[in-house]
């Protein structure tokens, strides 16, 4: 593994005035693909704005490669490149003007030539010649994209990269980053949605109200958001005796009847999905609907934060 | 200085409703001189250089159209976000600020020295110049650098730069300055019609400046202190978008 690409977060803590963003995270982030994961505000994009070099945290360090990202421009700046999640670009550059800019201000031998093949690695030589201004909300996440790589970086930040980007663009974004992170570079990015992240991160950090609430191998993490407790409202024909049947399956953790409404409490979402119709029809009993309740996104990680 | 950046500055402008308020705070003077030429032009020096140069362009015209261009440089770049893609390169931050001020200051100057030079001129015709057109001319020049100097310096540190700025132009130095001759020392208005009186050398009974030769000297340094400080600021400012 190659130190300069190490990316080392420690005991970081961001506040505005009395409102903490980020509370006490630490974690290592190597070459590959980390995804960063959580729910709309939960603090996401300062850490990436913090890692970045674009926010002084309040409190602990972050260093790529040994060195502090703040107040480190010139060096931090030659090993990575940010994706923003902002969309506003120079609307009066056509694309490449844009990405050859940039090539510019990194002061690269061949602008030109760094300018054309970042366009061509995200796919946007067809529309180089037009202004940024009239561009999708799609294209101009390629070609912030382009803008960021074009200096072929080490380290790669992206917040909210596949927001506006049709499924073809996405998938062609995915294999780009994924070819990055074969050649070595490190790849963080940060996602509300879970799929995006499956399918893309090697890596994952789920964070929640500011807080790391779990950190590793993507498939750790699937496992236990499937195995939490899960909540499900049933209507049958006869809910009273549907309670009765239920709870004596191992799969229900708890049953409820208030107000007529029927509650069960499982920790085997699929397996309680297969058992409940079959106990209904030993009974007799009609099974209307079976929905799930507490499925959001949200539900999912405050039950990784309070575990 | 950063030329990628100071063509981008440039184009930026091109176009924007700024510049077009800008060519319109320019024609101003002009149009003055114009009206006043065809009517009865008594005491020329002292309309000239009271009510013309001080009044309309060292007073309204200068400081607006560097408030305008000296704020949008950089300000406008940190508001809407793409000022990112201008500082998270391997640039220094003192590049980027002398090339922000130098892609503000070149359309400002462009536009209202010409339309100093020109006004004047129209305005005095016939008369001895008594180096009135000259004299403004080179504060206008003062001016110019230490108005968009001060007020990139504003857009960096605050959001809402063109309302202090606008605050500081009228309360400050229209207001404030007339009545505590002190203040004078920390107006730039002062300086540039101190320069002005130095440069020009006209008679006391056509124009006076509160300051003399000091006013260029203190001209400069605002112009370098708030460079400086405007670097100072960039090296440690915070982007961030709410989530």
């Amino acid at each position: 593994m190659n130190g300069t690409q190490m990316i080392e977060v420690a005991n970081v803590s961001r506040w505005y005035g009395n409102i903490v963003a980020v509370n006490d995270v630490s974690f290592t982030v190597g070459p590959g693909v980390t995804g960063l994961l959580g729910p709309n505000g939960a603090g996401k994009s300062t850490i990436l704005h913090m890692m970045s070099g674009f926010l002084k945290p309040s409190a602990g360090s972050i260093t790529i490669g040994g060195e502090p990202v703040w107040r480190n421009h010139e060096s931090l700046y030659k090993r990575a490149g940010l994706v923003p999640e902002r969309e506003s670009v120079f609307p009066f550059l056509t694309g490449y003007q844009f990405v050859l800019m940039n090539a510019q201000l990194h002061n690269l031998p061949d602008p030109v030539t760094a300018a054309r093949r970042a366009l061509n690695e995200v796919g946007m030589e067809y529309a180089e010649g037009r202004k940024i201004g009239g561009y999708s909300k799609g294209m101009r996440q390629r070609i912030k994209v382009a803008s960021a790589i074009v200096h072929d970086p080490q380290v790669l930040f992206l917040d909210e990269p596949f927001n506006g980007t049709d499924p073809g663009q996405r998938l062609h974004m995915m294999d780009l980053l994924r070819r990055m992170a074969a050649a070595g570079r490190t790849i963080v990015f940060s996602s509300h949605i879970l799929d995006e992240v499956e399918r893309l991160a090697d890596e994952v950090l789920v964070i929640v109200s500011g807080r790391l609430a779990a950190s590793g191998d993507f498939r750790a993490i699937r496992h236990l958001m499937t195995d939490r407790p899960h909540a499900f409202t049933v209507a049958s024909s006869d809910d009273r005796r549907l309670a009765q049947a239920l709870v004596g399956s191992p799969t229900v953790l708890a049953v409820d009847l208030t107000d007529g409404r029927l509650s069960v409490r499982t920790s085997q979402f699929a397996e309680f999905i297969r058992v409940a119709p079959r106990i209904a029809k030993e009974e007799g009993i009609t099974v209307r609907e079976l929905i799930p309740t507490d499925e959001s996104l949200e539900s999912v990680f405050s039950y990784l934060v309070n575990r | 200085m950063n030329t990628t950046v100071f063509m981008l500055t440039l184009r930026e402008f091109v176009g924007q409703k700024r510049s077009l308020v800008l060519l319109l705070l320019a024609i101003v003077p002009v149009f003055l001189a114009l009206i006043y030429g065809l009517g009865d032009q008594v005491d020329q020096q002292d309309w000239t250089a009271n009510f013309l140069m001080d009044g309309i362009v060292t007073t309204l015209v200068l400081p607006l159209s560097c408030l305008i261009l000296g704020t949008a440089a950089i300000g406008s770049e940190i508001e809407d976000g793409t000022a990112l893609y201008i500082l998270a390169k391997p640039i220094k931050r003192a590049e980027i600020v002398l090339a922000k001020f130098a892609g503000a200051v070149l359309p400002v100057a462009a536009v209202l020295i010409p339309a100093t030079v020109i006004s004047g001129l129209i305005a005095i015709s016939g008369t001895p110049e008594n180096g009135i057109v000259v004299g403004f001319a080179v504060a206008v020049t003062l001016g110019v650098l230490a108005y968009t100097a001060l007020f990139l310096l504003l857009s960096i540190m605050t959001t809402r730069a063109l309302l202090i700025g606008l605050a500081y132009v009228f309360i400050w130095e229209g207001l404030l300055t007339s009545l505590f001759g002190g203040t004078a020392y920390l107006s730039v208005r002062q300086y540039c019609l101190g320069t002005a009186d130095v440069i020009s050398g006209a008679r006391p009974r056509d124009f006076e400046a509160d300051l003399g030769f000091e006013a260029l000297f203190l001209g400069a340094a605002v112009v370098i202190i708030a460079l400086l400080y405007a670097t100072r600021r960039l090296e440690t400012i915070e982007l961030s978008q709410a989530e």
